[in-house]
């Protein structure tokens, strides 16, 4: 099927999404918007030392305090401990002994209401013994060096050193050869809405409330810290203001308090983060520092590359072994790479905890190398488009499976669509042969192509599920254990219920994920739920179908293999006039001897093969199951006075996600949200930090990207079908993620000969680099 | 935030016979989008809030060749912005507060506020500097005429008395052959300046020369800069390019800026120059322009 | 005398609202916790985000910004008020069809700063609107689509 392009009703069509309405009004309802009968207000007390030991906590004068119900440290949690693989377990709910990282929890207190419950908090006494700390992961891999973690010599949670081909060689032949570093800076998630949650017990079952995209991951968590079978561990997602693979897609201090406090006052716990907590103590996207060198041939061939990434990890572990998987091993897509070496640490330090965000790991040496290329392509005459093109892996015919150095498998590509249509909308090689003005103000533009896994498969449970109910009504109920954390996936879901079906999108509802009654996916991380949850919804569909098919079948006194639904109708294959309306069909299916249900139930499989759960530690071998490819253009206006950089709207962008189920909404994220965190990366973001401690957490210091700077970019689709993707699709949003900084770092190399090597490009950074070119410039 | 004594004066003679009875323990809010960021942060704690944002009578923007142009303390941000008086009269002003913040700041924030408020970093300051305007108070003995150049003590600090009110400020009538000009080093449209300037430049009509010249900046000192200076040097003189260069530099080593999150003290004195310098060209040639 | 509540009348989505508050409450507390109007989200601490956007006497300000005792005798229209009963409001449907929509959390505060955009200025430019939302700040969906739905919404508004 994959190679046609079927007659679609519902999906491929831009419909409008089913949450939208909700939205608009404002009667979705978000974590922190719901309330249960004799409900406290939770606060979480935050130690103002970056590395010290717990010697004591004298809760008596907060419990004192009228209005507070309950309070409890870090020792109540019986010694609990979790992480993301069983082998890095180090993180505590509360710290007990020891805390790791500026304002990490140290206790938590429930109260009739938030000021109490703050006021409490400072009641507290916590006699602390202050211990020298490490911010900088090179500093925290010396010998010697304070032990964030004591089990982990010289403070490494993770190295890698994996080998494709040969290197050495490769670059032995090569007519360039060029090492360069760069850096990335901590970022935050940047989302409006701060984590929140409701817990309560009842009928002896945890129940939860929270904004998580992974509802899976709490499922298990929770039920093994509180000790209870996952059927009395009920997790409910409310609509989620966004996650991007932070805190709200695992667990953090408010999650854990507000169960037990709940569990100790007998009544349901709110606990809503202040954004400043959510800045401060939060995960965030891992500073690295990132060291390639490639090798180029005479005419711009990619001969052998080298990565060598060091990454400051923060206080705690969570999925820093996958990132520094995902920015190396994913290194040999877009661009045919036949030899690939790298050696990769994550360093725990004395900072606040990084983790998975949008573009995960490949964000990183993607600008790295991206930019490089351009240093290099320069010095061989060649053009930035060019180059990338002729180095982008070709898109595998049907059938053929292109396999990277390192196993990587490609079933399709549409890299070079991409950067072809990128420059044709932006007008490349028009603009190449434009006058360059002297200034002050310059403009120049820029390139970048990533690719992005889609469909990830961690270790342990990857599976999703879905269920498909046929009312009597004709009404379809689907149930899924997806999250759709604003992606759109609900919509997408309905789509391929309605299209598979042969009903229309307004037939079908989705609900939000609750445990109790849905299986849950693991969760809305490594752009798999279109791939797993497509697939799911797609096989609980069809299973309904041939349940009702079977009856209608009955009905019309013919094989259920003759019969298809299209438009509400059940109708002969081989004639169509002969068919029965869809309401007529469900109430025959359902009334047929004393009553029937018709409950479809689907289960994804597809991403099961070829899966390599080594690949994590090896480098080889897939953890995806199909790769999204993206272009990006920018230009850029460079005030060579003052070093302010902007985006001017001369852009464009173009995205292969395999088949886009609701173009519309793969638009708004590839030229909405994806595009501006790119460019806000590349021009704005960083946190600053001092001994541990972040100097700039809200959103008037730490500058977010905002409307009157945003360009609109034209945007084309590159259409691929991916015989590994339900409907052949692929990720959307997350290669275009990664092409964002580097194409506007690379927009104001060429408008002013300045390659900002750490990120962001500030307008005093620029201002500087200017300045030192400048001055390089005189003194020869 | 802590709980505290609410005042709502509805007259200026309310307001200070409070503010007189309160005995230096009364904080003045208003339109409240600098101070209530403080409070609820609780960086500030305050025992007497007295809310003059219902003191209708100083909601106003007015304009006599006479008198010049007289704004209520009162007047929100948005109201300047969109005034015909002001962008008759004063454009400058209205050119200021496109940039200043975003809308939901302006709409409800007031002049006064902001004036009185003694951020180094905001603009309207600066402004009336060059404007050589009058700030008007209003306290038990009477009434007050202050220099906004002498108004500002330090950071977060005027001469405001604890019983006094802003009421108005008085900007005069623009002398003939004068342009006035804001500019601030923004990465945003709306932020504050990392660095900020304002330029008022009177050229004489036949000789071209300078005959005025007042400027201004901000976030380069814990108070607005006058840069008297960079004004002495180009009195007298037909400004062209490299004078403005040079008046520019003049300004950057006089000061010692600020070192922060957004800016190190070295690029905040470069700046000072390039916004100097650029804010006196558009001035000049707003001065030329005129007929 | 710190504890005493004020009173505080004001027009709330077109109906009298009467009631005491604290002194201390923000607009944006009374609306959530104390009128349980949930439409109207909390964001930042810091006045920078712009999801608590309402409209006061037309105008677009901040809830997390004024206190409440300041609206006494004022118009304040939430999110909840925009829609006529289950009519959507010529932005709210447009941001609806043409995709605007993610997540959804900045979404409130997006309408009630484009309605007072457009109650005042029906014929608004891009450059306009680009002004009016600059203070509303979105991490998913980013604003190409919202003012491209917003542009729509005043065309149609102008009977266009």
């Amino acid at each position: 099927m994959e190679g046609n392009r079927p007659n679609y009703s519902v999906l491929g069509k831009s419909v409008p999404r089913v949450d939208t309405p909700l939205k608009v009004t404002g009667q979705a309802k978000y974590a922190a918007d719901y309330e249960m009968g004799g409900m406290l207000w939770g606060k979480i007390k935050r130690a103002p030392y970056a590395h010290a030991r717990i010697l004591n906590i004298d809760t008596s004068k907060a419990e004192r305090l009228p209005g507070v119900k309950g309070v409890i440290t870090g020792k109540d949690f019986g010694g609990f401990k979790w992480g993301w693989q069983a082998h890095t377990r180090d993180e505590s709910p509360l710290a007990v002994k020891k805390l790791r990282y500026m304002y990490e929890g140290v206790a938590a207190v429930a109260a009739t209401d938030e000021d109490i419950a703050e006021e409490a908090c400072d009641l507290i006494d916590v006699d602390y013994e202050e211990l020298p700390a490490v911010f900088d992961p090179f500093e925290a891999m010396k010998e010697g060096a304070p032990l964030v973690h004591e089990d982990r010599p010289r403070n490494i949670l993770v190295e890698y050193h994996w080998n494709f081909g040969d290197v050495d060689k490769a670059f032995d032949e090569s007519h360039l050869v060029r090492e360069d570093l760069f850096q990335t800076p901590r970022m935050a998630k940047g989302y409006i809405e701060p984590p929140a949650v409701v817990a309560w017990w009842e009928h002896d079952t945890l129940h939860y409330i929270g904004a998580k995209g992974s509802p899976y991951m709490l499922w298990r968590i929770m039920g093994r810290a509180f000790d209870l079978p996952l059927n009395k561990v009920r997790i409910i997602t409310p609509f989620v203001g966004c996650d991007f693979g932070g805190t709200k897609n695992d667990g953090h201090a408010l999650d854990f308090a507000a169960i037990l406090l709940a569990k100790k006052t007998g009544r349901p716990v709110k606990i809503v983060y202040t954004q400043w907590e959510e800045l401060t103590t939060c995960l965030r996207r891992h500073a690295m520092w990132v060291r390639v060198k490639m090798g180029l041939s005479k005419d711009g061939m990619i001969k052998g590359l080298y990565t060598n990434v060091v990454a400051d990890g923060g206080a705690y572990a969570r999925m820093s072994p996958v990132t520094m998987y995902l920015t190396n091993g994913q290194c040999t897509v877009p661009y045919k790479i036949d030899n690939f070496r790298t050696d990769t640490w994550n360093v725990y330090t004395n900072n606040p905890i990084a983790a998975a965000m949008r573009g995960h790991g490949m964000y990183h040496t993607r600008y790295a190398i991206d930019c490089q290329l351009d240093l290099m392509a320069k010095e061989l005459g060649i053009d930035p488009v060019e180059i990338r093109h002729k180095n982008s892996i070709d898109n595998p015919k049907p059938g053929e499976i292109f396999y990277t150095v390192n196993k990587l498998r490609v079933a399709t590509c549409g890299i070079k669509e991409c950067i072809e249509q990128s420059a044709k909308l932006f007008g490349w090689k028009e603009y190449q042969k434009r006058e360059r003005t002297d200034g002050p103000i310059v403009r120049g533009a820029g390139i970048a192509a990533s690719a992005f896994l889609s469909g990830a498969r961690l270790t342990g449970h990857n599976s999703c599920s879905a269920i498909v109910r046929i009312n009597e009504d004709g009404s379809v109920n689907l149930q899924t254990g997806a999250t759709d954390v604003g992606m759109g996936s609900d919509t997408a879901m309905c789509a391929i219920a309605a299209e598979t079906l042969g009903v229309e999108m307004k037939d079908v509802e989705i609900k939000r994920v609750d445990t109790a009654y849905s299986y849950p996916d693991p969760g809305s991380y490594g752009s798999r739920v279109t791939i797993y949850a497509g697939e799911a919804t797609m096989k609980a569909a069809e299973d309904a179908k041939r349940q009702l098919l079977d009856a209608a079948a009955k009905e019309m006194n013919v094989f259920p293999e003759e019969l298809e639904i299209k438009n509400k109708r059940v109708f002969t294959k081989t004639d169509e006039t002969r068919g029965l309306p869809w309401l007529d069909v469900v109430r025959a299916a359902c009334y047929a001897s004393i009553g029937n249900v018709i409950v479809g139930r689907g289960v994804s499989r597809k991403g099961t093969k070829g899966f390599s759960a080594k690949a994590f530690s090896t480098g080889e071998g897939d953890v995806g199951t199909n790769y999204g490819f993206a272009a990006q253009i920018n230009e850029v206006e460079v005030d060579t006075e003052t070093g302010v950089v902007k985006c001017t709207e001369k852009s464009a962008m173009a995205d292969d996600c395999g088949f886009p189920l609701n173009p519309a909404i793969v638009e708004t994220q590839g030229i909405g949200g994806s595009y501006h965190q790119g460019i806000a990366a590349a021009l704005y973001e960083e946190f600053v930090m001092e001994n541990g401690s972040t100097l700039n957490p809200n959103f008037v210091d730490y500058k977010r990207p905002r409307a009157y700077e945003a360009p609109f970019p034209k945007f084309a689709h590159v259409i691929t079908n991916d015989p590994f993707g339900p409907f052949g699709v692929k990720e959307a949003s997350e290669a275009t993620s990664c092409t964002g900084a580097p194409a506007v770092v690379s927009a104001i190399y060429d408008a002013t000969g300045v390659m900002i090597k750490d990120m962001p490009a500030t307008p005093e950074k620029v201002w500087r680099a200017l300045r030192e070119k400048k001055k390089a410039e005189k003194s020869k | 935030m802590k709980d505290f004594n609410y005042f709502a004066p509805k007259t200026v003679k309310e307001a200070v016979s409070l503010l007189e009875e309160l005995k230096g323990d009364g904080k003045i809010i208003c339109g409240g989008q600098s101070l209530l960021i403080l409070m609820k942060q609780n960086m500030l704690t305050i025992e007497n809030l007295v809310d003059i944002k219902g003191i209708s009578e100083l909601d106003y923007i007015k304009y006599s060749d006479k008198e010049g142009l007289r704004i209520g303390a009162l007047a929100t941000h948005s109201a300047i912005e969109k005034s015909p008086v002001i962008k008759k009269n004063c454009p400058v002003l209205a050119e200021m507060e496109d940039n200043l913040a975003v809308v939901q700041t302006r709409n409800y924030g007031t002049i006064g506020g902001n004036v009185c408020h003694g951020d180094p970093a905001a603009d309207p300051p600066s402004v009336f500097i060059v404007l050589d305007a009058t700030y008007r108070l209003v306290g038990p003995a009477g009434e007050r005429m202050v220099n906004p150049e002498d108004f500002y003590k330090d950071y977060l600090e005027v001469d405001l008395a604890p019983d006094e009110l802003l009421c108005e400020i008085r900007v005069p009538k623009l002398p003939a052959n004068t342009g006035v000009a804001h500019e601030k080093l923004m990465a945003q449209k709306g932020d504050m300046g990392i660095v900020g300037a304002a330029a008022s430049v009177t050229v004489n009509p036949s000789t071209g020369a300078c005959e005025n010249v007042r400027i201004a900046l901000t976030n380069v000192a814990s108070t607005p800069f006058r840069a008297r200076s960079s004004e002495k040097f180009l009195i007298g003189k037909i400004i062209d390019e490299k004078l403005m260069e040079e008046a520019g530099m003049i300004a950057s080593q006089e000061i010692d800026p600020p070192a922060d999150v957004h800016g190190s003290q070295e690029y905040r004195r470069d700046m000072a120059r390039v916004f100097l310098k650029r804010v006196t060209a558009r001035a000049l040639k707003k001065a030329t322009q005129k007929k | 005398m710190k504890e005493t509540l004020r009173d505080l009348r004001f027009t709330l989505n077109g109906k009298q609202v009467e009631l005491k508050v604290k002194p201390k409450t923000l607009l944006l507390k009374l609306l959530r916790e104390e009128l349980k109007l949930k439409g109207t989200r909390t964001g930042c601490e810091v006045s920078a985000c712009g999801a608590c956007t309402v409209n006061l006497d037309g105008k677009a300000v901040r809830a997390c910004s004024i206190l409440a005792v300041q609206v006494d005798g004022h118009e304040v229209v939430t999110i909840e008020g925009v829609a006529d009963g289950d009519k959507l409001h010529p932005i709210q449907e447009a941001m609806v069809k043409h995709g605007a929509i993610e997540c959804g959390f900045c979404t409130s505060g997006m309408v009630m700063s484009s309605r007072a955009l457009l109650l005042e200025n029906p014929r608004a430019t891009r450059e306009d609107i680009k002004k009016a939302i600059q203070g509303n700040l979105c991490a998913d969906s980013g604003y190409v689509k919202y003012v491209e739905a917003i542009e729509m919404a005043a065309k149609v508004m102008q009977g266009k």
